[in-house]
């Protein structure tokens, strides 16, 4: 214990005597060097495709794309095994030759589930990468604020993972693409198969949909499309554990007490296991079954837990769709497992892309906004056409009856029957139609 | 009656869950007087190791592996604490929760490449596998294990702590380390004991709810909050107060999810700050010197 | 004597806490630093790539944060985790009047100050009952239920979603260098009256009761209120810099009220140097500056992130200002010597000598005793 009664003076006075002037001189000086690192590159004018070393020749150089997703945390599966798919879709490209003589080069980062550090790793792929398109992220609130930054510079963005309906705002954003089904058309469907499976029974269900609005959205429109169906059906029970809650046992129970004949539930991922396993140990399945986005993922995680006769929605399920068969062994062979729906779908959409530059015949946006606006592309999954009112991608939802026996060929319960919905009877209307 | 009982079974089980989670770290902060933010880390380790020694199976592995995970995290806790903690004794509060999350990160992004980004499932082991009915009420027989063993920490800490000489040198330690030293006790040592002591319950906690609770990334972060608010809740230190706050914690969440569902989310901060009003110091705690 | 509440006179010339005087160059100093410094700003402004302008402008309203908080933290020895709680009010303030129609954006602007003293007000009143780390966890309770709030009443704020709108702001401030010069005005001010607080009585005061509480109840001084003040004039500043975010991101979302984000201003605070008066700007200039480099050239930002945290916060414990500020071989010399703790004890005779001080000071606990180097 110290008990020095020094006078101030004994205090080594070897500091400055201002601070603020010192301190005020270091962040000046910061700043003026983050500035002269900044500015020695491109200035904004510069087009896209054209490579860092300035040589911006019609073939050889590169052009780059940026991916700004989710890498870690609780939804990092969805925005890795994604990227995977942007990845792989680029280097299947560079190997034919590159895009119009040009070799792609990806940057991704990790968003951390903050919309403001994906805004800013967007913009910085934008400007110092000179990123000709921008692929998106996984949560809905970092598109929405990735989406901010690339109509703000004018660059092609394509959502392949969020999938909130508000993005597309209408088809007011040129410059953006859907290439997932939206929040309506995912919903829409579940309502469409469960109609045809259960029609003219009464039916109690329950639903449960993580706290945000994706949740609510989703819930609100299957609830919505049963009125609009016509399904007999009475709400027993409606719960929201927040996002990511890893102990759920009490929105659970008051489900597994309320005795459903169904639960709809909006969660995914790992939260959607977390919920299957306590529900098996409460003994839900037993006379009830659940509808959620069961995907190959969870599906895989859950083994044998996964619930028999339980009902999944999966927007690229890769074992439903025949025309993905290569491109799943492809993956395969490259990530060591099989690609989720995210993976085929940044797949697609990648080619998306490319399929317009070539048809445009050039990188920039408003051209390439143009070609694909309506345009028919073909891809892993086969020929997608691109609405023109709102740039959604007219791609069918996948809706299936969970196997009680794991597929011989991928050693997982995959779907017994798959029922696909296509996109006429579950997309909304043109807005203005 | 069947809504009470589904309601008892449901807060006793939230409130077991959430005392094994904050016990060691109520250890920790009591015996040392540290904030330990890597907490959330050695819960999620534990819940990770648990998954690889088990595999999808269960049964008499089980039971193995849960002691292992234990004992791997308190290995873990020891090296952390030469390393790292040591320094952060006599520093200020903030500063060991600047630190100790700097770790909670390092952790974190080592999980990813030592587990991948995907989630994980362990089943109960096959004698709780199931469920049964009291009083026409469902309870899932996993509870069970998670209840008594929330019982059997809390029984063993307190224990420790007031019946064995390891417990009284802790305590000793706390109020005079010099005078202890001078007994010939060697502190040091002591402290790494301490420390590893409550990462090993962080990874029993996490190895014991793994079957569940979800083990995917990202739960060191989620269960650092709640962690941190039953443990203050009782009074920092305080291993009866915890246990205490657990129970009230669990007790508004059961009710909270019956009556307010929409509100159920704020419940536990609407608990901490009623709770921190009534006692600045927490149900049980002592103010801080 | 004992018990008057005599505050200090208001000193007819500036007096540091060492008791030295400040002449007339030293002044004409203090005077012309902010203006050399907000010129130079001024002139990065134009002369910045567009993406080093906007991060600049992110800063500054990172700066202002930063320097708020420490207002609490530094001066005032609070170590408050709830202070994104103002931070995302005064970003929803702008956000939500502009999606109910309540009020254009520059009523709604000015108001977001008041918007956050109301709130601290309220937040202060409960908080400040408790003390040291119950005191940091119940700030963080606040901050979570707010959050938690905005959450849940989606129909109201769009929920996790957020809001995201340019139109939310004017679309002159939507143009990169204007809302940069905007901010720059607003950040400028918003520092300079910091500045005049943190040296004024009231200042003086803050810190005396920072370094030793019951000392300074015993004099007279009503700790409590000065807290509560300090809390509240910290909450206004907090929301406008929420506000100023808006205006940069023009968009508000619930993550800007948890506890992640409050930690961020302490982050910086401490990266920067909490006990110099302009070092949370500097951390925040080196954390956001430092963090998107990271995340540009590698996906384990945390471990990156998380290990120089460490390394920072166990051998740098003056923050990276410290660096700047002391000279080397002096710290050396000290760190051989084994005088490294504070002069806390000088620190706050100096301070409470313009106050009648009836009682000798009690010995401080090695645990509390931190380095305070004069104001500046």
């Amino acid at each position: 214990m110290n008990h020095r009664n020094s006078t101030p003076s004994d205090e080594p006075r070897s500091r400055p005597k201002s601070g603020i002037t010192t301190i005020s001189l270091a962040l000046a000086a910061v700043a003026l060097a983050a500035s002269a690192c900044g500015s020695s590159s491109k200035s904004a004018s510069t087009p896209p495709g054209s490579s860092p070393s300035g040589s911006s020749s019609s073939s050889g150089g590169t052009v780059v794309v940026g991916d700004a997703t989710t890498l870690s945390g609780a939804i990092a599966q969805l925005g890795q095994t994604g990227l995977q798919g942007v990845e792989l879709a680029i280097s299947d490209l560079n190997a034919k030759g590159g895009l119009m003589g040009k070799t792609i080069k990806l940057v991704s980062a990790d968003d951390g589930v903050t919309p403001a550090t994906g805004a800013s790793e967007v913009r910085n792929m934008i400007t110092a990468d000179h990123a000709a398109a921008i692929f998106g992220p996984v949560a809905s609130s970092v598109a929405a604020a990735e989406e901010q930054v690339t109509n703000q510079f004018g660059v092609p963005m394509f959502f392949y993972t969020s999938n909130d309906i508000s993005l597309m705002r209408g088809g007011a954003n040129k410059y953006a693409f859907q290439f997932v089904p939206n929040t309506l058309m995912e919903p829409n469907a579940v309502a469409d198969f469960f109609a045809k499976q259960e029609a003219g029974k009464q039916l109690t269900i329950a639903t449960i949909a993580p706290d945000y609005s994706f949740g609510h959205d989703t819930v609100d429109g299957f609830v919505s499309a049963l009125n609009r169906l016509h399904v007999n059906y009475k709400l027993v029970a409606q719960e929201y554990p927040p996002l990511t809650a890893t102990n759920i046992s009490s929105y659970l129970s008051a489900i597994v007490n309320a005795n459903p004949d169904y639960v709809f539930n909006a969660q995914f991922g790992g939260d959607l296991v977390n919920f299957t396993q306590q529900a098996q140990s409460f003994g839900l399945f037993q006379k009830t079954k659940v509808i959620a986005m069961y995907d190959y993922d969870v599906l895989k995680t859950l083994g044998s837990a996964a619930p028999a006769g339980s009902i999944g929605f999966d927007r690229a399920p890769f074992w439903a769709i025949p025309q993905v068969a290569s491109f799943a062994a492809e993956y395969k062979a490259k990530y060591g497992d099989y690609p989720s729906e995210w993976a085929i779908m940044g797949y697609s959409a990648v080619q998306g892309w490319a399929y317009a530059v070539q048809k445009a015949g050039s990188f920039d946006a408003s051209a390439v906004s143009r070609a694909l606006t309506g345009a028919t592309v073909p891809t892993i999954r086969g020929d997608i056409t691109i609405r023109a009112c709102d740039h959604q991608a007219e791609i069918p939802e996948y809706v299936g009856v969970i196997a009680s026996q794991p597929d011989p060929t991928y050693g997982v319960r995959l779907y017994s029957s798959t029922f696909t919905a296509p996109f006429s009877d579950i997309a909304p209307a043109c807005p203005g139609a | 009656m069947h809504g009470a009982v589904v309601d008892i079974v449901s807060t006793l089980s939230t409130a077991g869950y959430l005392f094994i989670v904050s016990a060691g770290l109520t250890l920790i902060f009591g015996a040392v007087r540290v904030i330990n933010l890597a907490h959330g880390s050695f819960y999620m380790y534990g819940a990770f190791l648990l998954t690889t020694i088990v595999g999808l199976s269960s049964g008499t592995k089980f039971w193995l592996a849960v002691p292992v995970c234990a004992l791997a995290l308190a290995a873990l806790g020891a090296l952390v604490e030469v390393t790292v903690m040591r320094r952060l004794y006599e520093r200020e509060h903030l500063t060991q929760l600047l630190a100790t999350f700097g770790l909670l990160l390092i952790f974190g992004d080592l999980a990813l490449h030592l587990w991948g980004t995907g989630a994980r499932t362990v089943a109960p082991p096959v004698p709780f596998h199931g469920r049964f009915t009291l009083a026409g009420a469902t309870v899932p027989a996993y509870d069970i294990v998670v209840i008594g063993v929330a019982a059997l920490v809390g029984a063993g800490l307190w224990l420790l702590l007031t019946r064995s000489m390891f417990g009284w040198r802790i305590r000793a330690a706390v109020s005079d380390p010099e005078t202890l030293a001078c007994a010939g006790v060697n502190t040091k040592l002591l402290m790494t004991m301490v420390f590893a002591l409550g990462a090993g319950l962080a990874g029993l906690a996490g190895a014991i709810v793994s079957p569940q609770s979800s083990v995917a990334p990202g739960i060191d972060q989620a269960i650092i909050v709640s962690a941190f608010i039953v443990t203050v809740i009782g009074g920092l230190g305080s291993i009866l107060g915890s246990a205490l706050g657990a129970l009230l914690i669990g007790l508004a969440e059961t009710l909270g999810t019956r009556y307010v569902p929409d509100w159920a989310s704020t419940v536990i901060y609407v608990v901490l700050i009623v709770v921190l009003v009534a006692r600045p110091s927490g149900l049980l705690g002592a103010p801080e010197r | 004597m004992a018990g008057e509440a005599v505050l200090p006179r208001r000193p007819t010339r500036l007096v540091r806490s060492n008791g030295s005087g400040v002449g007339r160059l030293a002044t004409a100093r203090l005077i012309a630093t902010p203006i050399v410094v907000i010129g130079l700003l001024a002139l990065l402004g134009r002369t910045l790539s567009i993406n080093n302008v906007l991060t600049l402008e992110e800063v500054l309203g990172l700066a202002v944060f930063a320097m708020a908080t420490n207002l609490l933290l530094g001066y005032g020895g609070l170590v408050s985790f709830g202070q994104a709680a103002f931070y995302g009010s005064g970003a929803y303030m702008i956000g939500l009047s502009w999606l109910h129609h309540w009020m254009s954006f520059w009523p709604a602007f000015v108001l977001t100050p008041v918007v956050g003293a109301v709130a601290a007000l309220l937040m202060g009143l409960i908080a400040l009952r408790t003390r040291r780390l119950y005191f940091a966890l119940l700030t963080l309770a606040f901050s979570e239920l707010f959050y938690q709030l905005v959450n849940v009443r989606y129909s109201f704020t769009k929920g996790a979603t957020g809001i995201f709108a340019v139109s939310m702001i004017p679309a002159s401030l939507a143009q990169p260098r204007t809302g940069y010069y905007f901010t720059l005005g607003v950040a400028s001010a918003a520092i300079l009256l910091l500045w005049k607080i943190t040296v004024s009585p009231f200042g003086l005061v803050l810190r005396a009761t920072r370094e030793n509480r019951e000392r300074a109840e015993a004099i007279g001084v009503n700790v409590f209120r000065h807290q509560l003040l300090a809390f509240v004039i910290s909450g206004a500043f907090c929301s406008l810099a929420g506000a100023l975010f808006a205006v940069y991101g023009q968009s508000t979302y619930p993550d800007l009220l948890n506890w992640t984000t409050s930690g961020q201003p302490l982050f910086m605070a401490v990266i920067g140097g909490m006990f110099v008066f302009l070092g949370p700007a500097l951390g925040a200039l080196l954390y956001q500056v430092g963090f998107q480099y990271i995340t540009q050239h590698t996906h384990d930002w945390q471990l990156v992130l998380g290990g120089a945290l460490l390394l920072v916060v166990l051998f740098r414990p003056d923050g990276l200002s410290g660096l700047v500020l002391s000279n080397p071989f002096a710290s050396l010399r000290r760190r051989i010597r084994g005088a490294d703790s504070g002069v806390t004890e000088a620190e706050a005779t100096s301070i409470l000598e313009q106050v009648p001080a009836t009682v000798t000071p009690r010995s401080v606990d090695q645990r509390e005793q931190m380095e305070v180097p004069p104001d500046g």
